[in-house]
């Protein structure tokens, strides 16, 4: 029992992270209808900023979060700006493409910068372990792990209750409507890939916190978007509950079952969900209702 | 206050939608806009609210001037921020929120909270019903109580001229009664001038001051509705005032779609 516990613990620390990524999809998707498949590379990017300013310059972690979450956010704004402003009224499957290929440019940037070579960032919170009735979990993973739970809570109080926030869950229900009612539409994309970077720059960092930054590191984008679909790409509860249910999955599978088959059970379990989601529910788990009056 | 000049529109570079439509509406004024299905209303309004260009329509001759600005190549958010708003047809709502977020969205291009919150109240004053559903989802809503959602929502941006489009469309008699009766008291209380696209001819006519009727793309007769409420063609198309029993020869079909020269 306790062995099993300790295993759905660590895999529900995991899991905030793929929550954490699929944030940032869900945000963009929520209101642009665009399902971003260079969230990956902000993600990886807003850890590779905030590894320049703590291993680089070595400042301390809370002066390095500063800059690292406004170079993100930039570099959100940027491919809003130059790459997906101009589709605008096109096919959805344009701007759709144009993710990928943004991805894969950044991705050059991110190999040619790192050469094939690791970072590791240094250990900013504090290290040891919390051992509670014979569960011991890593407190940097606990922080990392309430800090997720702690910006959903935010980002939904920021939908709910501001203004901005109105306007966006607005322009996400009709873009023409929400134009005629006075929005500037456009305004409210740039402020969801900023809000959308920030969101990466913090999964960047939590992730960045338990592995090292490498050329794989975008690929969590994937994991990403295996949450966000399974969650039902505009809902932000989902992605949250869906993160942390693959984490466990991932997690507790791969304990038991790679002794029987001999391992990989951990790169398979995502899809495995992805496939059993879809084939119930092809609008995912917690997809918004479309109201109907009968 | 707002002026259209021989406009004529577009869509898609192909169809041509409006021939040459020329329109005021004075200050203060109830201006109505009838025509049959097809006319070109709904296009006419959209020109002027700036919506059209989010449907590839364009317009590409003659001008639509707001207060002495020229609007037709206003985004429609700046021309919301002038004052001039459009309440679609069909009662188009954002059905996720409530109806008092759907409320507040109608005042995003303002900033003084204080005035939003006693224009709320304005607007629960002109809507009581508003008021006893405040937290409900809108998608639920009723026919009636969209139509009376969508004006409250218009009238939350402070507009000086609203647009309009077939406000009593599906609506009972009553509730059609009701609600022109508060487009008129919005119109005396707040002084907002209103033009309004109608079907029902009865109704538009008692209560505006003005009246264009529209046919084909082209406005074919105006006047003060006063006055077009006594005209025969009104009375007979529009109306349903027809002399029953009598013989009718072709010439005393809509004269005015006879006449070689157009004269408005």
């Amino acid at each position: 029992m306790i062995e099993f516990l300790q295993h759905s613990i660590t895999g529900l620390m995991i899991g905030s992270l793929y929550a954490l990524v699929a944030a940032g999809i869900v945000l963009v998707y929520k209101s642009t209808h665009v399902v971003s498949l260079a969230h990956g590379q902000l993600v990886a990017f807003g850890a590779l900023f905030f590894w320049l300013f703590l291993g680089g310059l070595g400042l301390p972690f809370w002066v390095g979060l500063i800059p690292a979450f406004i170079l993100t956010a930039l570099l959100g704004l940027a491919i809003e700006r130059v790459a997906l402003r101009p589709l605008i009224g096109q096919p959805l499957l344009a701007a759709f493409l144009m993710t990928f290929a943004i991805f894969i440019s950044l991705e050059g940037v991110f190999v040619l910068y790192l050469k094939g070579e690791t970072r590791t960032l240094p250990h900013f919170l504090p290290e040891g372990n919390l051992v509670l009735s014979g569960i011991s979990v890593p407190i940097n993973q606990l922080i990392g792990f309430c800090v997720a739970l702690l910006l959903f809570g935010l980002v939904s109080l920021i939908f709910k209750y501001t203004k901005l926030g109105l306007g966006m869950r607005a322009t996400a229900e009709d873009h023409r409507l929400a134009q005629s009612a006075g929005i500037v539409v456009k305004n409210i994309f740039s402020y969801i890939w900023i809000l959308s970077g920030v969101v990466a720059a913090i999964a960047g960092i939590a992730t960045a916190n338990v592995m090292d930054i490498y050329y794989m590191l975008p690929y969590i984008g994937i994991n990403g978007l295996i949450v966000a679909i399974c969650g039902g790409l505009d809902s932000l509860i989902g992605a949250l509950i869906v993160g942390l249910l693959l984490g466990l999955v991932e997690n507790v599978g791969a304990a038991y079952l790679d002794p029987l088959v001999g391992g990989g059970i951990k790169d398979v379990a995502g899809y495995a969900v992805l496939l059993l989601v879809l084939l119930i529910r092809p609008y995912g788990l917690f997809g918004l209702v479309k109201i109907e009056r009968i | 206050m707002l002026t259209l000049n021989n406009i004529e529109v577009i869509y898609s570079n192909v169809i041509l939608v409006l021939k040459g439509v020329s329109l005021t509406v004075a200050p203060g004024a109830v201006v109505a806009l009838l025509g049959a299905n097809g006319a070109g209303k709904t296009t006419a309004l959209k020109a002027m609210s700036g919506l059209l260009r989010t449907e590839l329509g364009e317009v590409t001759d003659g001008s639509i001037e707001f207060e002495g600005t020229r609007i037709d190549h206003k985004d429609p958010e700046a021309i919301v921020r002038m004052g001039m708003v459009q309440v679609m047809e069909g009662r188009p709502l954002f059905e996720q929120l409530t109806v008092e977020e759907n409320i507040r969205v109608g005042a995003y291009s303002r900033n003084d909270t204080a005035a939003i919150r006693s224009d709320m109240e304005a607007v629960y004053h002109y809507f009581p019903n508003l008021a006893r559903m405040k937290h409900r989802v809108s998608g639920y809503l009723s026919g009636g109580e969209r139509q009376m959602l969508v004006m409250g929502r218009g009238l939350m941006a402070r507009p000086k001229l609203m647009l309009l489009d077939e406000p009593s469309l599906g609506l009972s008699p009553t509730l059609v009664k009701e609600i022109f009766k508060i487009i008129q008291q919005i119109n005396e209380e707040k002084h907002t001038s209103i033009l309004v696209v109608e079907q029902n001819a009865f109704i538009a006519l008692s209560i505006s001051d003005h009246a264009y009727v529209m046919e084909n793309g082209r406005i074919v007769l105006d006047g003060p509705s006063a006055k077009l409420k006594e005209n025969e063609d009104i009375k007979e198309f529009y109306l349903g005032l027809s002399q029953v029993g009598k013989r009718k020869s072709y010439k005393e079909v809509k004269h005015y779609r006879r006449r070689k020269r157009w004269l408005s």
